[in-house]
């Protein structure tokens, strides 16, 4: 913290926008978290017949209603249209100017480089390569959405694999905290693309079945897709405009675990330290917390370690889900969409299921949300982000509380 | 808050080691361009290879026996940057430092291979080995184990402004406290697919040299490389006392007032030095423009000339550049590839002292965003 202040500033969420396969905006997100959809469906726009998953958590761009707005919709990349709308719900009607844009993705326009890769052995010149190669770049989504949502500020593209959404909110967080900006749009996006989905199957990371987090008889992830946006603003600055504080963000933890490009190290030591910064960050015990949104993709190694980290540091007084049972792994977008996801349960008084469970591993000590949403009152939520590379990153969100 | 450099470190087409290709870019060399194929097309592309040997120290680490050469060369400007700056990694050491990735292309290498297999033996030919290099932060992860750093670990993706990007993100996080240093990293691989791409969009140049502030440009080289700057709070040699906040452009015609205002907000009192990022596209235009109207006096060096355009290492190399030239002396922009423009006063006598107390770089990337950053000596 600068030396100018003498104590940490309080953030606070001022908007909100997601898109996912749960719905455009909130209110459908909401519903159907609430109902704990299966959202997942077969994958038809490149051909999965040689891999061992058949599914992913796919959102519908042609569909979505506040592109109706958009002028150039038919033209735009499909991170940008979920980007657009998410940037959009989250700017609302009076929102405070943005100093800066943090953004977590893992693959960028990864579809539109296997276009050009393919325009190369076709051996023949094609005038739409240029376009496709603007689309690869990460930041393309980023730009479209100020020009669509008419501002323009610097553009920080976070890709620190999986956990890259929920480093963004986190780095957004600290400089507001810190007093080194006063409004930031953060948030993430992905979009699967042929190479990212070959790429889990490769691994046998993927699975053929549904995706049942922390159950006895997982057999991986399926993937997903989607973008959240948030305006994070000083909690001072905020109430003096008179905006509606939607959360609170109060704590953030990130780790490296250097023990395997893709595997955890088996002690969970990396979870553990993420979720441990990030409480000390909010200056939270363990106890305080009701509900943890787990990373949970289904793969054996990350449920038994998350879960162990889990078990280690809460045992069973925080209730536990993965929402990506519902919808799959966004990959880069996954912490943004979940951060979401805590919030809006926060705002509503319930707790997103952990759906397709059929026997909680015996081996995790949690309470797992089996199947169906649990209503109740929520005060704080943690939500996890662990990705390739070794990077974990977990964001502790509050329920706003005025009487501090 | 300012920031100090503490240690430098590079492997660029010139070599690796600091000192060296200092001294070769003051002696006026310029890196001498390779062949790469597209075995699809037969086409072929130039670009500035790394010295294959400065990364042989490495090679054989367990962590980097699989893992492409963009990886290599990070870690070996990041080791010899914290050597420079007499840093030895402890546990302790670890945990108060933070590793900050800039890149562009990334693991570009692995990622066409890996969707070859895919599109030529199907999904079940596709390796397993080759996918997780293909995340943008493989090679941030890998120096992060290399040097036990088991906290902040962050990648940023953009253009060839990135690296500036990257610095800032660094002083953030020392601003906020949560770290003593970063070990800020830029790093780029060449690979057919990469020329083609950039060469689809007119930006290289299949001359033997790129020539920077031309008449009309022709294009830039493409590199491979990386460059390392370990900064902290205090100490060091150099001290970045600004570092603009970026403008973003989605257009060419957007990017002139980025780059004017970026140079028009960094320049007071006005730059007796610029280090610029020309590399002989219309970055050089825009660059030219805002030097003659913000600080028409100062002498303009363009290391891209020499060096190629590396990306995401490239405002790294750039940085360095400046930090070394506030010894005293500049290098020449290479003369004999040079049409620079009467209204700049481009490096021409590497001989000459300049008692510079302030150098300013200015990055301009080809899709995204300009950068600026202030340095001034340290006493």
């Amino acid at each position: 913290m600068p030396s100018s202040l003498s104590r940490p500033l309080r953030v606070a969420v001022t908007g909100l926008g997601v898109v996912s396969p749960l719905g455009w905006g909130a209110e459908q997100t909401r519903a159907a978290l609430r109902q704990g959809r299966d959202c997942v469906s077969e994958v038809t726009d490149f051909d999965v017949a040689g891999c061992r998953s058949h599914t992913a958590g796919r959102v519908d761009t042609a569909e979505g209603p506040e592109l109706q707005r958009v002028p150039h919709r038919e033209a735009l990349h499909p991170a940008s249209k979920m980007m657009v709308a998410a940037t959009r719900d989250a700017l609302g009607e009076k929102s405070a100017q943005p100093e800066a844009m943090v953004i977590g993705t893992t693959s960028g326009g990864m579809g539109y480089g296997e276009a050009f890769y393919r325009a190369q052995l076709e051996r023949r010149p094609n005038r739409r390569r240029a376009g496709w190669l603007a689309n690869y770049l990460p930041q393309k989504p980023a730009l479209d959405a100020q020009r669509e949502c008419g501002f323009s500020a610097p553009i920080d593209i976070i890709a620190n694999a999986c956990a890259s959404g929920t480093n963004a909110l986190g780095h957004a967080f600290g400089l507001i905290r810190s007093g080194q900006a006063r409004a930031v749009l953060c948030g993430g996006y992905d979009v699967i693309s042929e190479l990212v989905f070959v790429g889990f199957d490769s691994l046998q990371a993927a699975t053929p079945e549904k995706i049942r987090p922390f159950d006895k008889d997982r057999t991986g992830l399926v993937l997903g897709e989607g973008a959240a946006m948030f305006m994070l603003e000083s909690w001072d600055a905020a109430r003096e405009r008179g905006a509606e504080i939607l959360a609170e963000i109060t704590g953030y933890g990130i780790s490296t675990d250097n023990h395997h490009l893709t595997q955890p190290h088996p002690s969970g030591i990396g979870p553990l330290q993420a979720m441990r910064r990030a409480l000390s960050s909010a200056g939270r015990q363990p106890e305080e917390v009701d509900y943890v949104n787990a990373h949970g993709t289904a793969t054996t190694f990350n449920d038994a370690t998350e879960g162990a980290a889990i078990a280690e540091l809460f045992g069973t007084r925080a209730a536990v889900s993965s929402t990506k049972s519902m919808m799959g792994h966004a990959l880069g977008a996954a912490g943004a969409i979940e951060a979401a996801f805590c919030m809006l349960a926060l705002q509503d008084g319930f707790l997103p299921p952990n759906i397709n469970l059929q026997e909680l591993d015996p081996s995790l000590r949690i309470d797992l949300i089996a199947n169906q949403t649990r209503a109740g009152e929520c005060q704080v939520a943690i939500s996890n982000s662990f990705g390739f590379g070794g990077t974990n990153a977990a964001i502790v969100i509050e329920r706003p509380s005025f009487s501090s | 808050m300012t920031v100090r450099i503490a240690g430098m470190g590079w492997v660029t087409p010139l070599g690796a080691g600091l000192e060296e290709v200092w001294e070769r870019l003051l002696a006026g060399h310029v890196a001498e361009p390779k062949t790469i194929q597209n075995p699809e097309t037969g086409r072929m592309h130039q670009y500035l290879a790394a010295p294959a040997k400065a990364c042989e120290r490495l090679a054989r680490h367990p962590r980097l026996r699989r893992s492409s050469a963009i990886s290599l060369y990070a870690a070996s400007a990041a080791f010899d940057a914290l050597a420079d700056a007499g840093v030895e990694m402890t546990p302790a050491t670890a945990e108060r430092t933070a590793v900050v990735f800039a890149i562009s292309s990334g693991g570009v290498v692995y990622t066409r291979r890996f969707y070859e297999q895919i599109v030529k033996q199907g999904p079940s030919g596709a390796s397993p080995l080759l996918f997780p290099e293909t995340v943008y932060n493989a090679p941030a992860s890998h120096l992060a184990a290399l040097l036990g750093v088991d906290g902040a670990s962050y990648t940023l993706v953009g253009d060839g402004a990135v690296g500036l990007r990257a610095v800032r993100f660094a002083q953030q996080l020392l601003a906020s406290g949560e770290v003593d240093r970063c070990i800020v990293a830029g790093a780029e691989e060449i690979d057919w697919i990469l020329c083609e791409a950039y060469g689809d969009w007119r930006l290289l140049t299949n001359h033997p040299a790129a020539a920077v502030f031309p008449e009309r440009p022709r294009g830039a080289i493409l590199a491979e490389g990386a460059a390392a700057l370990v900064l902290a709070r205090e100490g060091g040699r150099a001290e970045i006392s600004e570092i603009h906040t970026g403008v973003s452009f989605s257009s060419r015609a957007e990017a002139a007032a980025a780059v004017d205002r970026v140079c028009g907000e960094l320049v007071a009192p006005e730059a007796q030095a610029v280090i610029s990022s020309a590399n002989g596209t219309f970055v050089d235009e825009l660059e030219a423009q805002a030097i003659a109207r913000h600080s028409p006096r100062a002498e303009v060096y363009a290391p891209k000339a020499s060096l190629g355009e590396a990306l995401g290492a490239g405002a790294i190399m750039q940085l360095a550049i400046g930090a070394l030239s506030l010894r005293g002396r500049l290098p020449s922009t290479p003369r004999d590839q040079s049409a620079g423009p009467t209204r700049l006063r481009v490096t021409r006598d590497p001989q000459a002292t300049l008692p510079l107390e302030s150098v300013l770089v200015l990055s301009t990337g080809w899709n995204q965003q300009a950068c600026g950053a202030r340095l001034a000596a340290v006493d």
